[in-house]
């Protein structure tokens, strides 16, 4: 079953800066919606979105995280 | 909206196919809550499993509220909570049995979870102030499990073979039970129609089909020509049968009860 590698932004309160929590592995961005909703469930956020890791472009960086996901979107 | 219903009006029928109404829900819930529990170890990921844990712990706070709707007749919740035989639980036939594997879960994910927000959609919409106020709540944190349990559907039955046909013999297995159940129309079903509290059987049940036709055509089932199950129980208002006897010491917390301290 292939899975993705999925980012999670949350912000407490209208106003905050929306801040990376974590991520999520999910099959699709229904599963994981729920997965970070269900998975991040420490707090009452006011916002949450997940972002799916292949779609953040490395700008300045050659290596890490986000490189190495745009590397295995091409396998 | 319609006027509220003032309770201390209803005849002894009325209130008798309330209190059903209630039970039916708040044991489903109960049941639902335990079968979710089962999967939290053994589902596909461990995203997956958090979320049957936080599945779990929704439907559990879902069966307390309900549970606690009682107390609107003038009724103890605890006796049922904690006190009846198994031959007396009204909750889902769909859940009376553990699901053997992934694919039965997911089926009623969608399928009985999926009955049970039909029913308290109309609830919520009746003219039960209680219901118009606690069910909303339930209502949204169902939305995550649809959404889960729709996608991991569409998962499954694309994917063939054994998963497919796993799933297309669990929807099969459930959904004459669950039709029955939604579209119910015995005389404490028509009571509540009657009252405000729900929509027509019919309606209910056009609502339960549009929700889930096009998931369950993916395993070739045609939701319009599924028949609802005649071995019906009036009193419990769920077909005959009843849950597993382990299940339901873990509903009733038998074991829990036994470790209190006073």
């Amino acid at each position: 079953m292939r899975e993705f590698v999925y980012d999670v932004f949350t912000r407490k309160e209208r106003g905050d800066r929306l801040q990376h929590v974590g991520y999520v592995d999910a099959f699709d961005d229904e599963t994981a919606k729920v997965y970070a909703w269900t998975t991040y469930s420490e707090e009452k956020w006011f916002e949450m979105c997940v972002v799916k890791r292949v779609n953040v472009l490395p700008v300045n960086r050659t290596d890490g995280l986000f490189v190495e996901a745009q590397e295995s979107s091409h396998d | 909206m319609t006027d509220a219903l003032d309770v201390s009006t209803l005849n002894d029928d009325q209130r008798d196919a309330l209190v059903r109404l209630m039970v039916t829900l708040a044991d489903s819930k109960r049941l639902m809550g335990i079968r979710y529990s089962d999967w939290t170890l053994g589902a596909p990921s461990i995203e997956t499993g958090v979320s049957m844990a936080s599945m779990t712990q929704d439907e559990w706070g879902h069966a307390r509220l309900l549970y606690a709707m009682l107390k609107t007749l003038d009724i103890d919740p605890a006796p049922f909570e904690y006190e009846r035989s198994g031959d007396r639980f009204a909750s889902l036939s769909a859940l009376d049995n553990e699901p053997s594997d992934w694919a039965a879960v997911v089926a009623l994910m969608v399928l009985a979870d999926g009955a049970l927000s039909t029913m308290l959609r109309s609830f919520a919409q009746g003219t039960l102030e209680q219901a118009r106020r606690r069910v909303p709540k339930m209502l949204a944190e169902e939305q995550y499990h649809m959404s889960m349990g729709f996608a991991w559907y569409r998962r499954l039955a694309d994917s063939g073979g054994e998963s497919r046909r796993l799933l297309a013999v669990a929807t099969e297995d459930m959904l004459p039970g669950l039709v029955a159940w939604v579209g119910a129309d015995d005389a404490a079903a028509r009571n509540m129609v009657a009252i405000g509290v729900l929509d027509s059987a019919e309606d209910r049940l056009a609502l339960y089909r549009d929700e889930v036709r096009e998931v369950v055509a993916l395993v070739g089932v045609d939701i319009d020509t599924v028949l609802g199950t005649s071995v019906w129980d009036e009193v419990r208002g769920r077909a005959v049968g009843r849950p597993d006897e382990e299940a339901c010491e873990r509903a009733r917390g038998d074991r829990n009860r036994a470790l209190l301290v006073e």
